[in-house]
């Protein structure tokens, strides 16, 4: 067989079309696992031994279990305990549930290494709890882990791709029916490989910048 | 709702086979991504072109997603000519995938071994591949076991992809046997568990080593009751 | 091919010529040197002039731009071909060159998978092919040379600064080299340490050893070196007796760096040098 380099740049455009979908989806699960992997995050600093045990179960579930299963369980296994999800959301709430289970480990990454002194300081001024959060420990947390979020964005937006197996039409699901409807499945594969790398070298590019600003912020 | 466990125990001859296979093609992807992910390593401490080649194969295999590439894998080989069975593509995608997480992890460790012990070696006349062999190697080995098995892991979990191209791992015999019992929350339940339990097995191992290995640890930042407050995340014994 | 000279009529070290620039900056403004066997020699300067970028050339782990360096008159790292070109030799000649010049590394860079033993014996056995009985005699000869016998099994970790320096000694010293480098090793050591280490590096030059060692040890210099080489901007600027040239230095920089070095660590090379006791 022979490559069709003519299919390859027919079926591209619509591949990369697709990929918006890719995108946004990337975006709301970024958005829901940050918020859901800071809220995990300041529940396990109250240390309440019940609810922390509730989250360690939960966090030992999704880190040592595929996504793809949860994925799943989202979406075949709900809807037998009543709760019936399009495919959309149940992909979209199984991976901010995973993504939101590897920030909240990033965090504690991230405060395990992190100076005391500006709580202290904050505490003997009279700062109550929220504040100090809000104020102090989170905006040096974000900047500390940003590298380590970006990664993690790079790691949803591969994410959306396994929704083509619930019927999500994203990126890689375009790209199978094209090749499908074609007899041609390579082809389209391949654009949907370039799409994919095109949205991450983006993103690392992003990354790049960013850092690059925090890091003088930060001198 | 019930919960139906018959489901599950009745089908298990397919879980373990399923389990077995996933076993198979992760310690396949795993020896193969080791060496192969080795000889990335040795190689990007040359220059040219081939550093910039090895660049450009870690990105795209840490840019692509896994399924992504399993397909290309899976439809490309007819391409060239080569007719396998989808477990040789699945395992050669999972290999190539894992060559690249492996390599981030030898290339982290043999950069933060002491510059000085590759010089000491080549001044006193050993050759690269002496000095790797017998003072690079050896040293890397506590270091960067830890983080080879936190990619095992993750390489293991990956593997659950490749059901999309019906190789007949743990995830693909889930599917199977839901599509025989439509018991989806028990057989993706137990499915989860099996993975989990594999998981566990490999970390129990990367802890037992990281004990080992922490002997003489730099000491950790000044702690006291306020800071613990917001920066330590576990319950309080008792 | 080597001249067939007799090996005593020629230098242990001999470097011509030697340039390294690191962009736009030169370290190494050629730097020319012939240390005679048996001679013990000191570089002496400010840092950042150069003295640990020239121990590193001279061994080519950073290889010189230009210039030539000699080990008891064979060519190293470059040499002039047959027709007068200038050839750099091929990695495999270069190793084969390296156990010729013995360098104690600042740092030492004792490898710390290794015993003591297996420090001194594996370079033996995997760069110059000794047997593991010859390898065993050769080690055991200078740990009891080095007064290190009984650390034989004993890992790098567990020794002290002065022991690991003996080791680091030992390993160099066991694949016989022409000549023998120390870069500054007593800058990284506790002061009560430098003592010890100083007389080492005696008792290795009262053997008749060729040596050169880089440090600020004015004190060491003066007592033990039969040479002292002060470098500055990447040049040797003074070449003499160690008395002379530290008592009367007849350039201003030099001037100027003994009186700060001899005023800062008066304490220290006034202390006897006595090594450890027998």
């Amino acid at each position: 067989m022979k490559f069709d380099f003519g299919f390859f740049l027919e079926s591209l455009p619509r591949i990369g079309e697709a990929a918006f979908t890719n995108i946004q989806l990337a975006i709301v699960i970024f958005a829901l696992a940050t918020l859901g992997g800071t809220g995990l995050t300041i529940a396990r600093a109250l240390k309440r031994s019940v609810l922390n045990g509730a989250i360690g179960i939960l966090i030992s579930f999704v880190r040592g279990t595929p996504l793809m299963i949860q994925i799943f369980l989202f979406f075949y296994a709900l809807p037998a305990l009543g709760v019936r999800l399009s495919p959309v959301h149940a992909g979209v709430l199984a991976i901010a549930l995973n993504s939101a289970v590897f920030i909240t480990e990033i965090m504690r990454g991230g405060l395990s290494g992190m100076d005391p002194g500006p709580i202290e300081a904050a505490t003997a001024l009279g700062l109550r709890a929220p504040q100090i959060w809000g104020l102090v420990v989170l905006p040096q947390l974000f900047r500390t882990i940003l590298p380590m979020l970006v990664n993690e964005g790079t790691i949803i937006v591969k994410g959306t791709a396994l929704l083509s197996i619930i019927t999500v039409v994203e990126a890689l699901r375009t790209a199978q029916q094209l090749g499908a409807a074609n007899f041609r499945p390579f082809e389209p594969m391949v654009g949907a490989g370039l799409v994919f790398l095109a949205v991450n070298l983006v993103l690392a590019a992003c990354a790049g910048v960013a850092e690059r600003r925090y890091a003088t912020a930060r001198a | 709702m019930t919960l139906d466990p018959a489901v599950v125990l009745d089908s298990w001859p397919l879980f373990v086979a399923g389990t077995v296979v996933t076993l198979q093609v992760s310690a396949i992807a795993f020896v193969g991504g080791i060496l192969l992910a080795s000889a990335i390593v040795a190689l990007s401490f040359s220059g040219g072109w081939i550093r910039v080649a090895i660049q450009v194969y870690l990105g795209v295999l840490r840019g692509v997603p896994f399924i992504v590439l399993l397909f290309l894998v899976h439809f490309g080989m007819p391409f060239a000519g080569i007719r396998m069975p989808a477990y040789f593509n699945g395992t050669l995608a999972l290999t190539l995938y894992a060559s690249a997480y492996y390599s981030e992890v030898l290339r982290a460790t043999v950069l933060g071994l002491p510059r000085g012990q590759w010089e000491s070696a080549r001044a006193i006349g050993m050759s690269r591949s002496a000095a790797t062999r017998h003072i690079i190697a050896p040293q890397m080995l506590r270091p960067a076991l830890p983080p080879t098995v936190n990619s095992t892991i993750t390489m293991i979990k990956e593997s659950s992809v490749m059901s999309a191209i019906t190789v007949g791992e743990l995830t693909y015999q889930g599917l199977v046997v839901q599509g025989n019992t439509f018991a989806p929350f028990e057989v993706f339940i137990a499915v989860a568990g099996l993975y989990w339990l594999i998981a566990f097995v490999l970390s129990r191992v990367a802890v037992a080593v990281e004990r080992a290995v922490a002997t003489g640890q730099g000491a950790s930042a000044r702690r006291n009751a306020i800071g613990e407050r917001y920066l330590a995340l576990d319950a309080r014994a008792g | 091919m080597t001249t067939p000279e007799k090996p005593e009529r020629l230098p242990a070290l001999r470097v011509t010529g030697l340039k390294k620039r690191y962009g736009a900056n030169t370290i190494l403004d050629d730097v020319s040197l012939d240390v005679p066997a048996g001679q013990v020699v000191t570089l002496v300067g400010p840092s950042g002039c150069g003295k640990s970028t020239f121990l590193r050339c001279l061994t080519w782990l950073d290889p010189p731009d230009e210039g030539f360096v000699e080990v008891e008159g064979r060519p190293f790292g470059r040499e002039v071909g047959e027709f007068g070109s200038v050839r750099l030799q091929s990695s495999r000649e270069v190793d084969r060159m390296r156990p010729r010049l013995g360098l104690v590394f600042q740092q030492l860079n004792l490898w710390p998978h290794w015993s003591v033993r297996a420090n001194v014996e594996a370079p033996l056995r995997i760069v110059l092919g000794r047997s593991l009985e010859e390898a065993r005699g050769r080690a055991d000869d200078l740990f009891a040379r080095l007064r290190i016998g009984d650390l034989a099994d004993a890992f790098p970790t567990q020794l002290s600064g002065g022991q690991r320096q003996r080791v680091a000694i030992a390993r160099a010293l066991a694949m016989n080299p022409a000549v023998m480098l120390f870069d500054e090793p007593t800058s990284a050591l506790d002061p009560e340490l430098v003592g010890e280490v100083l007389g080492a590096i005696k008792e290795l030059a009262l053997t008749g050893m060729t040596t050169l060692v880089v440090t600020h040890e004015i004190g060491f210099a003066r007592s033990v070196a039969d040479r002292l080489l002060f470098m500055d901007g990447g040049r040797i600027v003074l070449d003499g007796p160690p008395g002379a040239v530290i008592d009367d230095p007849a350039h201003p920089r030099a001037r100027a760096f003994f009186d700060k070095v001899l005023s800062r660590r008066s304490f220290i090379s006034a202390k006897p040098m006595t090594g450890e006791q027998a």
